[in-house]
């Protein structure tokens, strides 16, 4: 077992001297996934607020697909955004393979449902008292969109969260689509995938700490929230 | 002067089969308390959703100060609020939640912090303790008076309570009703308020409203419910400890409750001869109030278990006579009992 004690030593190391490769790593996942996170709020937030307010022919329908959606393995999303952005794909010519706006696609697409159906349940489940008791202080149109979605803030947040893990931590489409390039695509999971494989421990497991420190960041803020709403 | 609301031919229902409200004819006063009274489901809540245009109704028409409502629903609701019957505050403090409304209306951020204060005051809630609480820091009753506050800092013109006392502890049951008293006899706000105080509203309405399955009823009437079954020509229900009432037949199943009139009952202090097609209940006076609307004095008695009322005229010297315990007879004809 002692490589495994080697790993951590020189994955302290690592980080305290802020190692070259370790940190392009970190600041390539870091540009994906704030251009995922960007990206799946602008689509998730409209898509799940519409969902959960509005009633329409189809709804139930869509929702269905949204849900489905939610149960996709990474290795399939990857699969289908591959066929799309390959060479030989339609959207070819964009060369988006092995790009970071590549790998954003599969993350998008991974990542979306997830605050759709949230903000969709969230909103729905808004006390139906609320739109009355707005309407009777006097709101109307957008106001009394904006104050619902407002009110449902912390379910909210809470669909973010969950969207940012599974982003974070997802490695089958990110290494389909980005192709694990050193110094471009590569990212903290495809990394650490390969240098497990490699059988060198101490850049993964480094890796892996700061993985580790992002998911316990991002449960106490869940279950802070999470006290948040019950309340 | 022109009647607050006219309502006409008005139809409501949630579902296909049953109507939730339906008024022939109904008109609301402007100024002072107007009491909605009712059992629980006879439609007050609806009405007052129907009156204050959060809820569409579905056929008839409704009048506001003399004029149609269609299409004007937004405006209406600036001048016209609302306190739910279960009444439940934004996800924010208290001061922003007494604050939305005005904001809302672009008042000015000085005076939106006055009307804030003196209207949180006007509750109770000391405003430098509670205008910064957050809305999961208050008790129901707290709850209750922070969302009043929130609607009489709009100065409305119009103010529909439902049923604001129900849920609440006593103190606060107090400063609510003492609030809307306030709001009707200094500010000039017609306030409706549904309730089942019946001494309160007897005391400080000017009107009473009553409402049965949808139906406007005279506010202090008897509704005599269950019961009834046909015998010859009449209906008869009995009560308990043997004494019947009888009512005139009417056609298939509509007999299944009757109201009566407090006014059509005439109080007797000693057995009178029966004559003719008239009822004669016996029964213990409960209790008397005066009816400070109509200058009379309501008499509620036990009969069997049931209490009925009966209305005498404040000048009547009957009204001396009368005290708690004392033993009544009410006296009433069949056709004054009326089906639902
Ligand atoms: N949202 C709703 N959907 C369907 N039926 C309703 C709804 N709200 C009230 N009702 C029905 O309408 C009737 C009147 O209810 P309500 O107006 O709340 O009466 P009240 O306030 O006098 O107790 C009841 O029979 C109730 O079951
Ligand atoms: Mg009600």
């Amino acid at each position: 077992m002692d490589f495994i004690a080697n790993g951590f030593v020189q994955a302290f190391h690592l980080l305290f001297t802020a190692d070259e490769e370790t940190m392009v790593i970190l600041v390539t996942t870091l540009r994906l996934t704030a251009l995922s996170m960007a990206l799946i709020l602008a689509l998730g937030l409209p898509m799940g607020f519409a969902l959960g307010y509005f009633t329409f022919p189809g709804k139930r329908a869509l929702c269905t697909v949204t849900d489905t959606l939610l149960a996709l393995p990474t290795v399939v999303i990857g699969l289908l955004v591959y066929a799309f952005i390959s060479r030989r794909g339609l959207l070819g010519d964009w060369e988006l393979l092995f790009t970071v706006e590549g790998m954003a696609i599969g993350q998008v697409i991974l990542g979306t449902p997830i605050v759709a159906a949230y903000t969709a349940s969230a909103v729905e489940g808004l006390d139906s008292r609320l739109r009355q008791t707005l309407l009777t202080l006097g709101a109307s149109g957008a106001k009394l969109a904006a104050v619902s979605l407002w009110e449902a803030r912390f379910m909210i947040l809470t669909a973010a969260l969950t969207a940012l893990g599974r982003i974070v931590g997802e490695v089958g489409s990110a290494m389909m689509l980005g192709g694990n390039i050193k110094w471009h695509t590569r990212t903290i999971t495809t990394a650490i995938t390969l240098e497990t494989g490699k059988g060198d421990f101490a850049l993964g497991i480094a890796l892996g700490v700061i993985l580790i420190l992002i998911s316990l960041l991002l449960n106490i803020s869940l279950s802070f929230l999470r006290r948040r709403t019950q309340n | 002067m022109t009647p607050l609301y006219e309502l006409h031919d008005l139809k409501q229902s949630y579902r296909k089969e049953t109507l939730t409200l339906d008024i022939s004819e109904l008109s609301i006063r402007s100024d002072g308390i107007t009491g909605l009274v009712g059992p629980n489901g006879s439609g007050k809540s609806t009405l007052l959703k129907v009156l204050s245009f959060l809820m569409p109704y579905d056929s008839g028409t409704l009048l506001y100060r003399g004029e149609p409502t269609a299409g004007r629903e937004s405006a209406i609701r600036r001048e016209v609020t609302y306190l739910l019957q279960n009444s439940f505050l934004l996800s924010r403090s208290v001061y922003e939640n007494v604050a939305f409304g005005l904001k809302l209306r672009r008042t000015e951020p000085s005076e939106v912090k006055d009307r804030v204060c003196e209207s949180l005051a006007r509750v109770g809630l000391d405003p430098a303790e509670f205008a910064s609480r957050q809305w999961y820091q208050l008790s129901g009753g707290e709850v209750q008076r922070a969302a009043l506050a929130a609607r009489l800092a709009l100065r409305p013109r119009v103010l529909l309570l439902d049923e604001p006392t129900a849920n609440v502890d006593e103190a606060s049951a107090q400063l609510i009703m003492a609030a809307a008293v306030t709001e009707a006899e200094e500010h000039g706000t017609a306030v409706i308020v549904a309730t089942h105080d019946m001494p309160w509203l007897y005391e400080m309405s000017a009107e009473i409203i009553g409402l049965y399955r949808g139906r406007v009823t005279a506010g202090a009437e008897n509704i005599l419910q269950g019961g009834w079954k046909p015998e010859g020509g009449h209906m008869i229900r009995s009560f308990p400890g043997g004494q019947t009432v009888y009512a005139e037949r009417t056609e298939a199943d509509a007999g299944r409750a009757a109201a009566l009139d407090p006014s059509d009952v005439r109080v007797a202090l000693s057995r009178p001869q029966q004559t003719g097609s008239v009822n004669i209940a016996a029964g213990h006076v409960v209790h008397l109030t005066l009816e400070r609307g109509r200058n009379s004095v309501l008499v509620t008695a036990d009969v069997g278990g049931s209490f009925l009322k009966a209305r005498v005229p404040e000048g009547d010297p009957l009204c001396r006579e009368l005290y708690p315990q004392r033993e009544v007879f009410f006296i009433f004809p069949y056709s004054s009992v009326r089906w639902l």
